[in-house]
């Protein structure tokens, strides 16, 4: 007897996660609602009962493109609360890694969801038929961020590698070496990808945002710093839960971040290079004042050039680190002693933005408690407040151009709800 | 995620499949990943268990092929491009009247 092959040829689709509802009244904006319908995860439910060794690696979990963020704030969390000190070697491979992730979750973001609607294609394939070497440098990029998070995190993506206190193995100065000629050519794409961004037309748009992002004495921020933001906000991380809190809405099973006694804010891109644009490197100072970028980018719609001229700073830290690296004496160091902590706190840059991660530990360093915020929901309200403005410009227009406004306001800010790509649901009521 | 709403709408297909073969044991799955897809073979064979989770393909053996054509119409997208059914009293992958296991492991 054989087995019986039969020709299927089904190409998958993505479901609508995402639904955008409108009212309007007597031509004025009523209601500007964005659900997401993506069912919750439970993931702070099922850390409780785990060991603070598995955080990194159950929370990497949490999102496929930026599984090392959750590693990072996850680590530092359980070290801070841990009283762990990490070997300034180790410090720079974190850097490096995150470097890896930026990289990868930026060329993304830029060249296969934002780019197309500059370019007035609907996605990265319409794209590649008129601008192929576009889309190609785009890959290319990804593939080096991708390489670095391989090489240093055991696979491209939910790195293996990652632990509290360190790495299980650190690489050799002769593997790191060898990622250099590409990252250099990397570093030649980003810089030519930041003179394509900053040629295009831009909507004329300017949004009073309350940019919020981690500020680090020396550096660019990643792993460390203070929260600070434009309206003079400075706390340590572990002050997060006095100034911000999370709502639920009921029209969406996405969480929303607001101020306390404020309203919402803006994590990620345009909030780090206005706060920290003094700490980009030599690389990526110079392209931005070639370019022309503004200080302070309030046009959301120019976060294209912000995410560019962040490729370009990630690949010129890679190769610093690269050039300076030496293996550390032990690749990670282990606690010991009493375990209980209600402190292990940290807040971590991803690529869209500040991640926070609280657990509190008993003495067997089983976790107690666990709070995860992510910049997806910390920026949810705001881009509500995004769309509600582009449907103000725009509401004479038909649903199909509406929704296209409409989903272009969304990729201005964030490709990781299932929103991002095309397919919004558009429920437009005019009374 | 935009992987896992592709791979959910992969599993939905295969159910549907193993439906219309009244229940019958999938033996294999042929996968084609698109240039574009935002999707790996590595993250794609890491969720695959899952995937198939309680389907008849959840012994299936799994081919994946990654195009690297980004003039392919389907470019940003996962073709579930064929599924091989196994005929009653058929063998299984490994099983010693599975002609494959004369041959070695697939490649």
């Amino acid at each position: 007897m054989t087995d019986r092959t039969i020709s299927v040829d089904y190409l998958a689709r993505v479901e609508g996660e995402g639904a955008l509802r409108v009212r309007i009244h007597d031509r004025s904006v009523d209601a500007v609602e964005l659900a997401i319908f993506e069912p919750p995860r439970y993931f702070e439910a099922f850390l409780r009962g785990r060991s603070y060794l598995e955080a990194p690696d159950i929370t990497a979990r949490i999102c496929g493109i930026c599984p090392v963020a959750y590693q990072m704030s996850a680590c530092h969390a359980m070290e801070r609360g841990l009283g762990l000190s990490i070997a300034p070697e180790v410090r720079a491979l974190r850097r490096l890694l995150y470097c890896g992730e930026w990289i990868e979750s930026h060329a993304l973001h830029v060249f296969l969801l934002h780019l197309p609607d500059f370019f007035g294609v609907p996605d990265a394939i319409h794209l590649a038929k008129g601008h192929r070497e576009v889309v190609e440098r785009g890959l290319a990029l990804k593939r080096v961020g991708n390489e670095l998070m391989t090489v240093l995190g055991g696979r491209e993506i939910h790195p293996i590698n990652i632990r509290v206190g360190g790495f299980y193995r650190t690489p050799a100065r002769e593997e790191l070496h060898a990622l250099r000629p590409r990252l250099a050519n990397a570093l030649r794409l980003a810089e030519e990808t930041v003179r394509l961004c900053a040629s295009l037309p831009f909507p004329d748009v300017e949004n009073d945002y309350e940019f919020v992002s981690l500020r680090h004495p020396d550096e660019y921020p990643m792993n460390e710093g203070e929260v600070v933001s434009n309206r003079g906000l400075r706390i340590p991380p572990a002050r997060y839960d006095e100034e911000f809190r999370e709502l639920q809405v009921p029209y969406s099973h996405a969480l929303h971040s607001v101020r306390r006694g404020g309203g919402s804010y803006l994590v990620g891109p345009l909030a780090r290079y206005a706060l920290n644009r003094d700490r980009l490197g030599p690389c990526a100072a110079t392209i931005v004042r070639e370019v022309g970028l503004e200080p302070v980018v309030r046009n959301p719609f120019r976060s294209v050039i912000v995410r560019a001229v962040e490729m370009v700073y990630a690949c010129e830290e890679a190769l610093r680190i690269i050039d300076g690296y030496r293996p550390p004496e032990r690749p990670y160091v282990e606690a010991s002693g009493a375990l209980a902590s209600d402190d292990c706190v940290a807040i971590t840059e991803a690529p869209r933005g500040m991640l926070y991660h609280r657990y509190r530990l008993d003495a067997t360093g089983t976790i107690q408690e666990a709070r995860i915020v992510a910049p997806t929901s910390q920026n949810q309200k705001r881009i509500e407040e995004d769309v509600r403005k582009v449907v103000e410009r725009s509401i004479d227009l038909e649903t199909e151009p509406l929704t296209m406004a409409c989903e272009q306001a969304i990729r201005n800010h964030d490709p990781c709800i299932s929103c991002a790509t095309h397919f919004l649901s558009l429920d437009l009521v005019r009374d | 995620m935009h992987e896992e709403a592709l791979l959910r709408d992969l599993r939905r297909k295969i159910r549907e499949l193993a439906e219309l073969e009244r229940g019958e044991e999938i033996s294999r799955v042929s996968l084609w990943v698109g240039a574009l897809s935002h999707v790996t073979e590595e993250m794609l064979r890491s969720r695959w268990p899952t995937v198939v989770e309680g389907t008849p393909a959840q012994r299936a053996q799994l081919d994946v092929e990654v195009s690297e054509d980004l003039d392919d119409p389907r470019a940003g997208g996962i073709v579930l491009v064929k599924v091989s059914v196994r005929a009653p009293g058929g063998s299984r992958p490994g099983d010693a009247s599975d002609p494959r296991a004369q041959e070695g492991p697939p490649p």
